[in-house]
């Protein structure tokens, strides 16, 4: 495999996993976040295959294609510790879906980065809510769901906040969708 | 509510950056790996221009073991690692680097991929008429260069793109 392969594959994998993500949260109502805007790929994607939904954006800084950049009331700039503990105040167990794309070539930087996420998801998912990380941020009272079958285990993380969800739909992959 | 709808479904039809940026690296894959296959009896090295992230370079490597490989960048890169070192490295402009890297025709090139296209349509338009000033004649006989950026005046060499890559993204040229 060349690293253009590897390139291929992982940006494959990625939009695969967005878009399972995105079938998981099915009607589940409540906004999008994106953690990381980058180069603004991934959130351009988001709002092709979720038109209807409010895609809040967090990052340090823009510094994304001038087409993919949100309007300022849906951008968060700053420290994610502290721009999620302000979002935490106006959408504590509303969000339907969390995008988190951490991953650098500083594992320790993004282990910690990934620890700080993971403990605002409990608070921030609503039940059955999604989160989808290229690391771990495995959060109290998640449950892994499986990532797309074309997708190498351990690249993409996928969660889904238990509690309210088992009555309404036990395991079957629909839940929320009534 | 119909009409909201179909806009949806309109919207949807959109092609995201994520997605134009996979078809694009695709489409250079199955550019590059038609190339090597192309230029299987001819012999001469590779020239790669403009070294970018290395992703190609490594794909070529991969491709064309037995092949040298020579990359042309304007200054050394940031990080080293990602391309060659030595002389396989040949910094400065490429107007005078790659032309003087061919001169000797046991130096001219098999293959030469040029992938130095940006965002900014008028300094691609210079670029393209400065490559299709030296570069096809600078090929072996029966050498391929594959560009993203079309070459103007060497149309009579032009090959269409492999299959499965739109007309338009990439070009191919085939010295006669």
């Amino acid at each position: 495999m060349s690293r253009l392969d590897i390139n291929i594959r992982r940006l494959q994998a990625q939009r695969a996993c967005l878009n399972l993500a995105a079938e998981y949260i099915g009607d589940l109502p409540g906004p999008v976040f994106e953690l990381g805007l980058g180069n603004g790929r991934t959130y351009d994607h988001l709002r092709e295959i979720l038109p209807d939904r409010e895609i809040f954006v967090f990052d340090r800084e823009v510094a994304a294609h001038p087409d993919c950049i949100p309007d300022p009331a849906h951008l968060f700039l700053g420290d994610f510790q502290e721009t999620l503990r302000r979002a935490c105040a106006r959408f504590a167990g509303t969000v339907a879906l969390i995008h988190a794309d951490v991953g650098s070539a500083n594992a320790a930087r993004d282990a910690r980065l990934a620890a700080v996420i993971a403990g605002f998801l409990p608070a921030l998912l609503r039940p059955c809510g999604v989160a989808l990380s290229d690391r771990d941020v495995a959060f109290a009272g998640a449950e892994p769901v499986p990532a797309p079958a074309s997708v190498a285990p351990q690249v993409y993380f996928l969660y889904r906040r238990e509690a309210a969800c088992e009555a309404a739909a036990p395991r079957a992959g629909t839940a929320g969708r009534g | 509510m119909r009409s909201r709808r179909a806009a949806r479904r309109h919207r949807r039809a959109r092609v995201s950056r994520l997605d134009s940026l996979i078809r694009r690296l695709q489409a250079q894959r199955a550019c590059l790996v038609h190339a090597a296959r192309l230029i299987g009896g001819v012999p001469g090295p590779i020239f790669e221009i403009g070294l970018g992230n290395g992703r190609t370079y490594d794909h070529l490597r991969a491709l064309c073991p037995a092949r040298e490989i020579f990359v042309f960048e304007r200054r050394a890169p940031d990080e080293p690692g990602l391309g060659p070192g030595g002389r396989h490295l040949v910094l400065g402009d490429i107007r005078e680097t790659v032309p003087a890297a061919a001169s000797a025709a046991a130096a001219r090139p098999a293959l030469v991929h040029s992938d130095i296209g940006s965002g900014d349509s008028a300094g691609n338009a210079r670029l393209a008429a400065a490559l299709a000033g030296f570069l096809p004649g600078l090929l072996a006989p029966g050498g391929i260069a594959l560009s993203d950026l079309a070459l103007p005046g060497a149309g009579d060499w032009a090959l269409p793109p492999p299959a499965g890559v739109a007309a338009g993204r990439y070009f191919l040229y085939r010295r006669p």
